[in-house]
Order: C-alpha cells, then sequence, then structure tokens
C-alpha cells in the first residue's frame, strides 16, 4: 500500500477545474440544440386563465412556445420528486415563479426575449405568504418518507415539570436558498425512444429514475450525464419539474433543447430552506444534568406538500437526556415546496445549541462542561454503546486550541480598544446516509486503472478521493488511476447528498480494488512467462504499480506486463453494505462587537472534527472552511424576502440575497481526530462529514455575541440592526 | 433582454448627435449597472451609444478644482494620488463601492445615474412607480429595509445607491452636461430630484443629455475628509447607512463642515441645517449629537427601516468624533 490514503493529496481534477477543461453540464455541445426559457408565473395562487403565445411566435429564432396545452400528460413521479405536481400539466398556480409556458429559440437571447413577450392572464387568488399569519393553524404531519413527525422518548411533560432548572426559549430562521453558483441546467437529446440528459445534478441515477417515471419509460432508455457541478448544497438533491419539462419540449420539438434557469428563477424552482419557529424547553438538574427536552418546531410547509426536510435529529440523539418530544409541525403557505439545503439539521441545531448556551448561563456551569456531562455514549441507531464516538476529544482539542480556558464567562468582559470579544461555541453534528452502490473497475492492457461510478463529484473532492482509494489498494501511483463519474451508464452508485457518498462508495471501491488486484495476481502466478509464476498468490504484494513476491523482491513485474501478456482487460464490481450514522465536532467562534455601530465579525474559528478516518486531509479541510463560511451566512445574512401581499421572493439575486465574500470569512484552524470508525469498516473507517462542518456556526456565533454584550439573539440572520 | 442596436460614438458631440436622432437610445460606459438592468427587464433600450472613446476620461487637478472626466473608471480615479491627498472621502466612497472587477469597469457618469436597488424596482413583474409610473410602490408595505426614512412619500421611498454622489454632495460638485440644447452645469444639490409625484424623474437631466465631467471645487475642508460606510456585509454591498463628512477646525470650534448621507435618503441626502447646526460652535458630544436629531427631525421609518433612525445618527457621531479627535 502506497498509503495515499489520509494524505492531503491535491484534486486529481483540479487543473481541468481552473484552466476550464472540465466540461460542466451547460458546456455540452449538441448539434443542433434549440435553446429554451421558462415563463414563469407573477402570481402565487390561481389559474392561467389565458395565454397569447402570439407576439412571441412572431419573434425572430422562436420555434415554439409550449403551454400547459400542448405538454405531453406525464406521470407524476414520488420523491426524489418533490413538488407533488408537474407544471404545465393543467392551468392551476401554486406558487409565484412557477413555469407557465416553455420557449425554445434559436438561441438563447431570443429564446429569452420571446418569454418576455408571452402574455398570460390569470385569475387569482390572494395568497398566504407570512408564516406569522397563519401560526394558530400550525398542525403535525403526517410521516414525511417513513419518518414520523412526533417522537417521544420517556415523559418530557412530567420530567420538564419536576426539573429543578428550566429554560423556554423561541427561536426562529428565515427562508433561505442555496444559491450554487452553477445554474439548474438539462440539455435534453431524443434519439428514437432513448432520451439523453446532460444535467447539473446531484445523483444521476436519482435523475433518471424520476425521468423514466415520469415518461412511463424504462429505466434503461434514459441515460444522464453529469461529470461536474457547479455547487448544489441540495438545490440538485431531488429531481426538478425544469428537467422534466425540458424533456418534454424536445421531445415536441424533435431537437435537443437546452435550458439554463435564471438566477432568479433558481429562487421558485429547486427548493429552499423552509422557515422555521421552534420552541425549546429544556429541564436540568442544579448540577447540570439535562431531564427533559421538548422541542417544537413550526415549518413553512405548501399546500400541497407536507415535507419536513430539517429533522430535529440532534435533539433525539446528542445528548443523552431520557425525557425527549419532538413535535415537527408545519403551516400552510402559497410558496414553492421547500426541500434539504446544506446541513439540513442546522436548522434545528442553531435552536438546540443556544438554548444549551442559554441553560450554562441559567446554571452557571461553562458551555463546555455542560456538553461533556451531558454527553451520549448510546448509538441511536444500535442502542449499543457506539464504537467509535470522540466527541469529547473534539472538545478537549478545540478548547485548547482555542485557548477557552482564558474566557471569562461574563458578558461584557472582554474588550480591545472600542470592540468586545466575544467568545462561543457549539457542538457540531449531521446524520449521514447510506445508499446502496455498486463500482465497476476495469485493468486495462495498458495496466491502467479506470473505476466508473454512477456517483457525483458535487465539489467536494469524489474524483480525487475515490483515485486515492483505488490507487492504495491496487498498489498502483495516483496517475494511473482514473476515476469516471456522473453518467448513469456506469454501476450505479450514491446521491451526493446527505453526506453519503463516501460512507457508501468507498466500500465498494476498496472492494472492486482489492478483487481486481486479486485477479491480476491470479493471472501473473499462473502464467509460465511470468516472473511471479508459481509464487502463492497471498505472497505476492503490489505497490507502485508492480507486483512482488514477498521475501524475494527480484521477482517482480508491473501490472502492464501482466496485462499485456494476458491480452484481455480485467473487469470487477464491487458491492457491500454500510449503515447510515452521526459525524460530530466542536467549534469555537471568537467575535469582535462593535456595538455603538451594530458592527459585528467573526475574527477567529477553531474546530475539532470527528469524521472517522480522514480520508484526505485537504479536502476534508476544504469542507470545514466551507461549511464555518455558510454557517457564517446562515447566522448573519442569508435571507430571502418574500412579498406580503404577492408572495413574490423581493431579492432574487446574489445582490439582494447576500451570502458571505471573502473579507467575512475568518482564519479557521481545522483539527481532526482522525481515528477509523469500527461501525464504518467497509468504508477504511471513514462516516459521512460533509454537512457536519458548520452546523455549530450559528448557534456559537450567537453565544459569542452573548458573550461579548449580554444580549441574547434568537432570531436569524444577526443584522446590524440587532446589535444596536 | 431586448435586441438592440449599437454605435461607437467619437467625441462628445457626435455621441449627443446621434442620441438625438435614435429614438429609445442611452449611453453606455462599463455598462456594470445599465446591461444588469436591461437583462431584468427593469430597463428596455432599442440603441446603446458607446461613450467610452469620447476623450472624457480625464482626471485632473487646477488650482481651482478636481476634473473627473465622466468616463474615468472608478478605481482609476480612486487611485489617483491628488484625489487621495485632497479630497479623501472621494476615494473612500469609491474603494467602499462594488468589487475591484466592478470598479475596473464602472465610469463616473455611469456611477452617478446607477438605479435603486429597491427589489421592487429590479423585478419586472412587481409594481413600481419609477419603472411604470402609477403602478404602486410595494415596498412601502412589504420589504424596505434598504429604503430611505427622509424624502420620500407615498409614491417612493427608493434610496440612490452610489456611495460617489454622497461623498460629492458633500463636496459642492458640480456636473456638467452636453446635450442637444448646449453645455450646461449643474450643482449636484440640485441633481437629483426628490421623487415626489414623479419617482420615474430622477435627475435634473434633459433627454438627450451626456455627463462629460464632474468638477470638485477644491476647498480648506476637503483635505480633511472621511467615508464611512456601514452595510450587511464586509464588503460588495450597498450601505445600510453612509455618511460623507468633511471638517475644519480652529481649536476645538468646527469652522467648516460638509455632511452628506447615503442609504436614508431617496436622494443623496445634505441637509444644511445640519452643518450649520455645527458651524461655529465647539466640536463636541453634544453638538454632534444635537445636528443628529435635527438630521432625522422630519424621517419617515418604516417597520424594517427604522433602525437607520438611530443608527445615521450614530454614524454622524462616529465620523465627527474621528475627524474631529475627540477620541
Amino acid at each position: 500500500m502506497s498509503g495515499l490514503v489520509g494524505q492531503g493529496v491535491a484534486r486529481v481534477d483540479g487543473r481541468a477545474k481552473v484552466t476550464g477543461a472540465a466540461r460542466y453540464a451547460a458546456d455540452s455541445e449538441v448539434p443542433g440544440v434549440l435553446h429554451g426559457f421558462l415563463v414563469m408565473s407573477t402570481i402565487a395562487r390561481g389559474e392561467v386563465v389565458e395565454i397569447d403565445t402570439s407576439q412571441a411566435l412572431a419573434h425572430p429564432g422562436v420555434v415554439a412556445v409550449y403551454t400547459h396545452r400542448d405538454m405531453p400528460r406525464l406521470v407524476l413521479p414520488d420523491f426524489p420528486y418533490n413538488r407533488r405536481f408537474i407544471p404545465m400539466q393543467d392551468a392551476r398556480v401554486h406558487h409565484n415563479g412557477q413555469p407557465v409556458a416553455y420557449v425554445v429559440a434559436q438561441t438563447l437571447e431570443q429564446a429569452q426575449e420571446a418569454a418576455n413577450l408571452v402574455k398570460v392572464r390569470y385569475r387569482a387568488e390572494a395568497p398566504v405568504a407570512r408564516m406569522e399569519d397563519v401560526l394558530d393553524e400550525a398542525f403535525l404531519p403526517d410521516m414525511f418518507r417513513n419518518r414520523p413527525n412526533e417522537i417521544a422518548r420517556g415523559d418530557a411533560a412530567a420530567a420538564l415539570e419536576r426539573a429543578e432548572v428550566r429554560i423556554d426559549r423561541t427561536y426562529s430562521s428565515p427562508m433561505q436558498h442555496h444559491n450554487p453558483i452553477e445554474p439548474h441546467t438539462s440539455t435534453a437529446v431524443w434519439d428514437g425512444d432513448t432520451l439523453t440528459l446532460y444535467e447539473s445534478t446531484q445523483g444521476v441515477v436519482f435523475t433518471r429514475n424520476v425521468v423514466a417515471h415520469a415518461f412511463g419509460m424504462g429505466r434503461d432508455k434514459v441515460r444522464v450525464i453529469s461529470p461536474y457541478l457547479g455547487g448544489g448544497f441540495g438545490a440538485k438533491g431531488p429531481t426538478y419539474p425544469h428537467t422534466l419539462l425540458t424533456a418534454a419540449a424536445a421531445r415536441l420539438a424533435g431537437r435537443p433543447v437546452k435550458l439554463v434557469l435564471s438566477r432568479a428563477q433558481m429562487y421558485t424552482s429547486n427548493g429552499h430552506r423552509a422557515e422555521y419557529r421552534r420552541r425549546l424547553q429544556l429541564g436540568a438538574t442544579r448540577q447540570g444534568v439535562l431531564t427533559a427536552i421538548v422541542d417544537t418546531s413550526t415549518a413553512q410547509l405548501t399546500r400541497i406538500d407536507e415535507g419536513i426536510y430539517n429533522g430535529s435529529d440532534s435533539t433525539l440523539h446528542l445528548y443523552a437526556c431520557p425525557n425527549v418530544h419532538v413535535r415537527q409541525m408545519g403551516v400552510r403557505l402559497d410558496l414553492p415546496t421547500s426541500s434539504y439545503m446544506r446541513s439540513p439539521e442546522t436548522t434545528a441545531h442553531f435552536g438546540l445549541e443556544t438554548a444549551m448556551d442559554e441553560l450554562s448561563y441559567e446554571l452557571g456551569i461553562d458551555p463546555v462542561e455542560l456538553r461533556i456531562l451531558n454527553h451520549n455514549t448510546v448509538n441511536p441507531r444500535t442502542g449499543a454503546a457506539y464504537a467509535g464516538k470522540h466527541l469529547l476529544e473534539c472538545y478537549r482539542a478545540a478548547a485548547e486550541a482555542f485557548g477557552w480556558a482564558r474566557r471569562h464567562p461574563r458578558p461584557g468582559t472582554m474588550r480591545d480598544g472600542d470592540e468586545y470579544v466575544g467568545w462561543g461555541m457549539a457542538t457540531e453534528t449531521h446524520t449521514y446516509g447510506w445508499i446502496e452502490s455498486e463500482v465497476g473497475l476495469t485493468i486495462g492492457l495498458d495496466g491502467r486503472a479506470t473505476l466508473r461510478a454512477a456517483t457525483q463529484e458535487i465539489g467536494t473532492g469524489t474524483y480525487t478521493v475515490l483515485s486515492q482509494v483505488v490507487a492504495d489498494e491496487l498498489g498502483m501511483p495516483l496517475d494511473q488511476v482514473t476515476t469516471l463519474l456522473g453518467d448513469t451508464t456506469y454501476p450505479s452508485a450514491s446521491l451526493s447528498a446527505g453526506s453519503s457518498t463516501m460512507p457508501s462508495v468507498v466500500g465498494p471501491v476498496a472492494q472492486a480494488a482489492r478483487s481486481a488486484r486479486e485477479a491480476v495476481i491470479a493471472l501473473a502466478v499462473a502464467d509460465p512467462r511470468s516472473p511471479l509464476h508459481g509464487v502463492p498468490a497471498e505472497q505476492v504484494v503490489a505497490e507502485g504499480g508492480r507486483l512482488f513476491a514477498r521475501g524475494d523482491l527480484g521477482r517482480r513485474e508491473g501490472y502492464r506486463d501482466v496485462m499485456a501478456r494476458h491480452g484481455r482487460a480485467v473487469e470487477v464490481l464491487g458491492r457491500g453494505p454500510n449503515t447510515p450514522g452521526h459525524s460530530f465536532g466542536a467549534v469555537f467562534v471568537e467575535v469582535r462587537i462593535q456595538p455603538r455601530l451594530g458592527r459585528l465579525r467573526v475574527s477567529r474559528v477553531v474546530t475539532a472534527h470527528d469524521p472517522g478516518r480522514v480520508l484526505n486531509r485537504r479536502t476534508a479541510r476544504g469542507q470545514v472552511i466551507g461549511g464555518v463560511t455558510w454557517g457564517i451566512g446562515f447566522a448573519l445574512m442569508e435571507h430571502t424576502l418574500v412579498d406580503p401581499d404577492t408572495a413574490r421572493v423581493v431579492n432574487p439575486n446574489l445582490s439582494g440575497y447576500l451570502v458571505p465574500v471573502c473579507a467575512d470569512a475568518p482564519p479557521v484552524e481545522a483539527l481532526f481526530v482522525d481515528r477509523p470508525d469500527p461501525e464504518s469498516e467497509i468504508a477504511l473507517g471513514a462516516r459521512g462529514f460533509g454537512e457536519t462542518p458548520g452546523t455549530g456556526v450559528p448557534a456559537a456565533i450567537g453565544n459569542a455575541i452573548y458573550h461579548a454584550i449580554g444580549r441574547r439573539l434568537r432570531d436569524v440572520p444577526f443584522t446590524r440592526d440587532k446589535l444596536l | 433582454m431586448r435586441a438592440f442596436g449599437y454605435t461607437v460614438a467619437g467625441s462628445p458631440a457626435e455621441a449627443v448627435r446621434i442620441a438625438a436622432r435614435t429614438p429609445d437610445s442611452t449611453f453606455v460606459a462599463g455598462g456594470t449597472d445599465l446591461l444588469n438592468l436591461m437583462r431584468d427587464g427593469a430597463e428596455a433600450h432599442d440603441h446603446l451609444i458607446d461613450v467610452n472613446r469620447l476623450g472624457i476620461g480625464e482626471v485632473a487637478l487646477d488650482r481651482r478644482r478636481l476634473r473627473l472626466g465622466a468616463t474615468a473608471r472608478m478605481r482609476r480615479v480612486a487611485e489617483h494620488p491628488a484625489v487621495r491627498r485632497e479630497f479623501p472621502v472621494l476615494s473612500e466612497a469609491l474603494l467602499a463601492s462594488a468589487s475591484p472587477q466592478v470598479r475596473n469597469m464602472a465610469s463616473i457618469g455611469g456611477n452617478l445615474l446607477q438605479r435603486t436597488r429597491c427589489g421592487y424596482f429590479r423585478d419586472s413583474a412587481s409594481p413600481c412607480n419609477k419603472r411604470v409610473p402609477g403602478s404602486g410602490c410595494p415596498a412601502i408595505t412589504g420589504h424596505n429595509r434598504g429604503h430611505a426614512i427622509l424624502g420620500g412619500g407615498d409614491h417612493c421611498i427608493a434610496t440612490h445607491p452610489s456611495d460617489l454622489a454622497v461623498a460629492l454632495t458633500a463636496l459642492d460638485a458640480t456636473v456638467g452636461l452636453l446635450g442637444p440644447g448646449g453645455e450646461r452645469a449643474v450643482p449636484i444639490a440640485d441633481f437629483y430630484l426628490l421623487p415626489g409625484s414623479t419617482p420615474e424623474q430622477e435627475t435634473a437631466m434633459r433627454p438627450g443629455e451626456l455627463i462629460t465631467w464632474v468638477d470638485v471645487p477644491r476647498t480648506s475642508v476637503a483635505g480633511h475628509s472621511r467615508y464611512l460606510k456601514l452595510r450587511d456585509r464586509a464588503t460588495f454591498e450597498f450601505a445600510v447607512v453612509s455618511v460623507a463628512a468633511a471638517l475644519r477646525t480652529r481649536g476645538r470650534v468646527v469652522q467648516d463642515v460638509r455632511l452628506a448621507f447615503g442609504g436614508v435618503g431617496t436622494r443623496p441626502w445634505r441637509d444644511l441645517r445640519v452643518e450649520a447646526a455645527l458651524r461655529g460652535r465647539p466640536l463636541t458630544g453634544q453638538a454632534i449629537a444635537e445636528a443628529g436629531r435635527l438630521l432625522v427631525a422630519d424621517a419617515k421609518p418604516y417597520e424594517g427601516n427604522r433602525f437607520k433612525v438611530e443608527l445615521v445618527q450614530r454614524a454622524l457621531v462616529s465620523i465627527l468624533s474621528d475627524l474631529g479627535g475627540l477620541r
């Protein structure tokens, strides 16, 4: 083994990405392609009465304008299509910014301008746009994806009643949008009854399945290609209407059609993080032992969808509390369906980790100490002790690196010039998934390895990490390994969402590479022309692209020699189950506040994480920096504004919807415990990790603000006006 | 975006001539705002006249004034040694604007004519009295964090987004215009109009007129000036509240003071009463506080921008305290 796994190997696709050689979905060059553009509804609720397409059709270059009257009837797919309706199948309007017509033209500019010329007349009904107007109509939705929305353990109400110390607080977070830099795009190419889609999707297999279902086609008749993503953050996890509509338009037009959503259209087309209200009641002994947690949340739902995408998971598993009651309620609004958005559990976790800080002050116990006191060692999935949970070590390592021991707990006591300095912390955790995956590995006649898997490079480093695993298991230099991803012609592998790519795919990849190595060794030792002929297979080791006889290193030859003689490629499949679980960590934050002007900056962040084994230090650190930065966005600025009268997004662009820029991003010291988790042995001890960093950042910032100026903020974003 | 024609003009006179004979035309320099407005459908023009090659991009200082050519780039002006030395508020206002990439492209004239960031104005499907006169103003009852507490009315409460315009307002700049009727100069105090019942009319410019230069007089006060910009992230964002201030004191007594405010008014906001309240008095916390109260005496805040009433007063205290050496 060359020991690449764990090292900070540079991205194998880095050069292609920074030079523009990497071809993203919309870069696909399809001969004869037409350009699509969507016409979006300008009302939030009601019906299309009339669509006048005459002006649009007269516009130069326009090939067709399709409406609900033209579209083929499609079958409504289930999850991971989560819209509960397909636009343009009928006249109904469910939200503002819903597709009502589809323009196809020779150029993008022609399609865009023709879309402006489509005149739509509506019968409009007054929409409900604001949660606060309907909070008294909150209800408990049915199960969502086999998960109940009310979960109780012990008797939380009674325990809360008896608790020596109680906290009862309400928190809120607004509607937010993913905003990947690469817009959603779909290019549909029909060839007879088969369809090829060039997509920007976090799951080529999911997309294929949804499209095949909607069009009543066999899955083998649909191919989805998505070699790179310019970010997804959950917005490209489920499959969305624009993909179905583009496939339908291409079929009607009899020509390939390419669609790229505009930035504004992305605010109503691909889900968002729902607005939330959350009441948290904590009960504890005076010594700081949690005795009750009641977590009652209300999410923004729609009239047709009851999906709860931001689970209160950390409330259920993070702390050892015998009495827990979680209720995930919702209210119905006339808005687009929400969805998963970068580390969905952050939404609930912000409340829990802020409440824990409030409890620590109520008790006079250090916030780190309070968390250690309530540390949970039982894996909720198995009911047995976690085999490899090192959260306590994360607290210790991050606290030490941060200098937490020097913190004076009383708010407002740390000053630097005209700035108040605040130190806050929070636990980080997120669930990761496991999705059944298969991969194919080929050793070619040139002795090089090619891995094929229908999973994705969402930007986290999938190409790199899988190549490292292959290289290590084969004993082959990294540059002799090629990894191919994002194509449904490859074996079906994990969605790149829910932090599930690594725990799902690494095991099958390692297994395939081991099988391939064994197959090549078997060829060598059986071949009289090989220097290794007759060596027992288990005595052959592979390193640097060569096979050696253990104890007689003079007997050796390269993969290429074996393969060239053999004359036929070695092809193997790898698979193998893993289980879902959680990753953990701690985040410590320093803020500097000048309350006179409400000026706040996050000046320093230290994290320590326990993701099981770290497969690549560099990409793992990248996840931490990204997670912390998005956490700053969540805490300080991100906020989708919806007009109260029209239920229309008011800031659908990166000028109005603020995300952090470089100047907002502080130095981040990212520490890792880096110990393999026996429960994820198949994945070389690595757990899913991507969504864990950042989950604690909003609470840690709020806690640091309280420490700095003694003001407890419970409603994100913490904008300047709240600090005055 | 509608297809449009495009002509490169070779001189200011030619640009104005082309504009006069071309209906639905407008001038384009850096295009950093105009093209976005056209893409979003907030503006539509049949023809763009490129003014980048008119020879009006100079930055020149003489005995009386600083002249900024209309097509000088933001970056060049911001980094010009004379501007930094003698008009620091201009340099600071420019460097606090947009991003380096935008500042490399955007012109001084275009900066003064950029349109409001009001989300309702920029969304062609929303009503907006500025974009479609008479259609209504949803910002008054909707989202108005970015909107004005001064100078608004029932028709419009949008703020002007330019930082440069705020600084120029404080320094009594003059805008040079060339149009079908010839050349004229408009003091910046008269250049931006209050919305009244015609919010679509934002400036005193007449149809077909082109900004050719901006003059900033050399004064004894401009060299001691600053720009304070408060916003919702560290950079690349418009002001929630900003203040341009220039101050000259003798002893502690204010000899001269110039103040203009951004993010709070429907135009770059200057209130001479505020300056008068400070002039001739010792610069004290109390004097500044009284001036600040005068500034917001007629403020009309809305649900989302109520905090600006307090914040702009604090910003005034902060910048004058710094300039006056009060701390």
